[in-house]
């Protein structure tokens, strides 16, 4: 996110009129003679194929090192099950890279294996769609409101040091059928993050902006739309990333618990089965899957957000 | 909005306020048997050690806080919770930085129930009288200090209070920015003649800028000296270097400086800066404090 230092303001010369006539006695006076850059000012654009070269200049060592990671890993992964490496760590069983790729055309023979994604796609959008509801509108009363905060933190922080996969038993006790309890515990591992990042991004809220909002007429309902949840949002931010990646965690170990369908009862069921390669297809299914999720959600974020592009940087050194 | 508007209201009295903070028995005295007076139209400044209540008092004319004693009343009406009706400039930037600049200044006006388009019309006139139309769009982290505060008093006055409170809000400019808002505001104050309640440390900048100073004492803040200033309008950098500033300047540094001693312990008052004088001079005491 290198944006090069932009200029606001540059002397006006004789031949530079200002851009937008200002009162002659008004609230501008020496600024008057200075000038805003419009914010248009961009560079030329060049040339496409110049551009796409400036591009890969910027970013190809990057790409480079990124694939060349990656494919460190499959190369490793395919020389240690080729040639069925053991010494105390055993590849001898392990599927190879060809035969998990033999796997994906396989299982997509037929539609139960889409069905699977798709079992667990909807599992995780209902628990995170609720856990995200009910997070934030908790963690915004709990974070603004004592009386809420003595009310309701207590019993949430006995309840939180639980993980989600040690409710599967009473969930399963506790829920009419199995797909409720699945999403429930997929609520759980999402709910708790939410909840807590939503309140402390509520207490961090600058009491400046609080005042600001009150003073220009806003009430408690409209402040707490307008000032609070905005000012909360990028830690709401944070709380929804790692309640994804949470929420993930508690699905697999639900539905390879008590699961009929997902992906990690089709990952679990294929151990049972000794189907090596689909453990392994199952496995980068998942991967593949939060990664996309937690994209998603930082695509959100970026779109709702925007005003973050130019806050203060933080501190990755580069 | 025009220029030559008969100010009849925005008139601010804070009778007898004292303050005291603290809890468990342990209570300090922030602020004194203060009273105080804005004038309809007038600019008034309150100047005074840090630490003296000045801002405590600002709080009270806002409605963030009750004193314990006393009252605040605008217009003769006793002053109750925040609104509106008294637009606040804070010492921090208190831009909403998730809202553009324009949408900073509808802010107040869509509070109002204000349609869109008169919001945006409204937002788009105030700030190309403040130079600023050519950043509506901006967020405020991509503005500079100055304008940042340019934009905060743009957006209390979008609401037309009759009450303009502003709590040291050029504290964290550089001191050339400093000068150019000094301007900037007392240009616009010319124009609107509204209610303005001023606090600040800065001495040049209150003279600068008042038609009434009152100085306070060290904590807990009493009104020490109430002064008049008797400089022509509209008021040009060029004042500041007039015998009328000048003398005016010593009278509020000789008020101030005793203050400023009390505030940061007696000993040091009475022996250290004897000896201190002694070498340098008065005039070299002037530019230590």
């Amino acid at each position: 996110m290198s944006t090069a230092p932009r200029r606001l303001f540059e002397e006006v010369s004789a031949d530079h009129p200002p851009r937008v006539p200002l009162p002659p006695v008004g609230l501008a006076r020496t600024e008057d003679t200075l000038r805003p850059v419009p914010p248009a000012a961009a560079p030329q654009p060049l040339p496409r194929r110049a551009r796409s070269v400036e591009w890969l200049r910027d970013n190809g060592w990057g790409i480079l090192m990124g694939a060349g990671s990656l494919l460190g890993v499959v190369l490793f992964w395919h020389v240690a099950t080729t040639y069925r490496w053991d010494f105390y760590i055993r590849f001898t069983n392990i599927p190879t890279p060809l035969d998990v790729l033999d796997k994906v055309v396989q299982v997509n023979a037929n539609g139960k294996f889409a069905t699977n994604i798709g079992m667990s796609l909807r599992r995780i959008f209902i628990g995170f769609a609720v856990a995200t509801v009910v997070g934030v509108a908790m963690g915004l009363a709990i974070g603004r409101y004592r009386v809420m905060r003595q009310l309701f933190f207590p019993a949430l922080e006995a309840l939180r040091p639980i993980p989600a996969i040690a409710w599967v038993p009473i969930s399963i006790m506790l829920w009419p059928d199995n797909e409720v309890s699945i999403v429930f515990i997929t609520f759980i591992g999402a709910f708790f993050p939410i909840l807590l990042n939503t309140v402390s991004g509520v207490q961090s809220v600058d009491n400046v902006l609080l005042r600001a909002g009150q003073c220009l007429g806003a009430h408690e309902g409209r402040l707490m739309w307008h000032v609070v949840l905005p000012g909360a949002a990028p830690q709401i931010f944070t709380g929804l990333a790692v309640g994804m990646g949470v929420a993930w965690v508690s699905l697999i170990a639900a539905e390879m618990i008590s699961g009929q369908f997902g992906i990690g009862y089709f990952t679990w069921e294929a151990y049972s089965l000794i189907s090596y390669a689909d453990i392994v297809l199952g496995m980068i299914t998942i991967g593949l899957l939060g990664l996309v999720c937690s994209g998603l959600i930082r695509l959100a974020g970026r779109t709702l957000m925007p005003w973050l592009a130019y806050s203060a940087p933080n501190g990755a050194a580069r | 909005m025009s220029a030559d508007r008969e100010p009849q209201k925005g008139r601010v009295e804070i009778r007898d306020v004292s303050v005291r903070f603290g809890r468990n028995g342990h209570t300090t005295e922030a602020v004194s048997g203060v009273s105080l007076e804005v004038q309809p139209g007038d600019f008034v400044s309150v100047i005074g050690p840090s630490g003296c209540g000045k801002s405590t008092l600002l709080n009270i004319v806002a409605g963030f806080l009750k004193p314990s004693v006393g009252q605040a009343l605008l217009d003769g009406r006793p002053i109750g919770a925040p609104g509106a009706d008294r637009g606040v400039v804070f010492q921090q930037y208190s831009l909403f930085p998730w809202m553009t600049v324009r949408r900073n200044v509808e802010f107040g006006l869509k509070m109002q129930g204000l349609g869109q388009n008169a919001r945006e019309s409204a937002a788009r006139t105030l700030l190309g009288m403040a130079g600023l139309l050519a950043f509506e769009n901006h967020y405020p982290d991509q503005l500079s200090g100055g304008m940042k505060q340019r934009v905060g008093i743009v957006r209390a006055l979008a609401t037309s209070p009759q009450v303009l409170l502003m709590d040291e809000p050029f504290g964290a400019l550089d001191s050339q920015t400093r000068t150019v808002m000094q301007e900037i505001l007392t240009n616009m104050w010319q124009q609107l003649r509204l209610s303005v309640l001023f606090i600040t440390h800065d001495i040049e900048e209150a003279i600068f800028l008042s038609e009434k100073v009152y100085v306070m004492t060290a904590r807990p803040g009493r009104i020490k000296a109430e002064i008049p200033i008797p400089l022509p309008r509209p008021r040009t950098p060029e004042m500041m270097s007039s015998p009328t500033f000048h003398a005016l300047v010593r009278q509020l540094k000789g008020l101030i400086r005793e203050e400023s001693l009390a505030a940061m312990g007696g000993e040091l008052g009475s022996t250290g800066l004897q000896g201190l004088d002694h070498h340098f001079g008065r005039d070299g005491m002037r530019a230590l404090t």
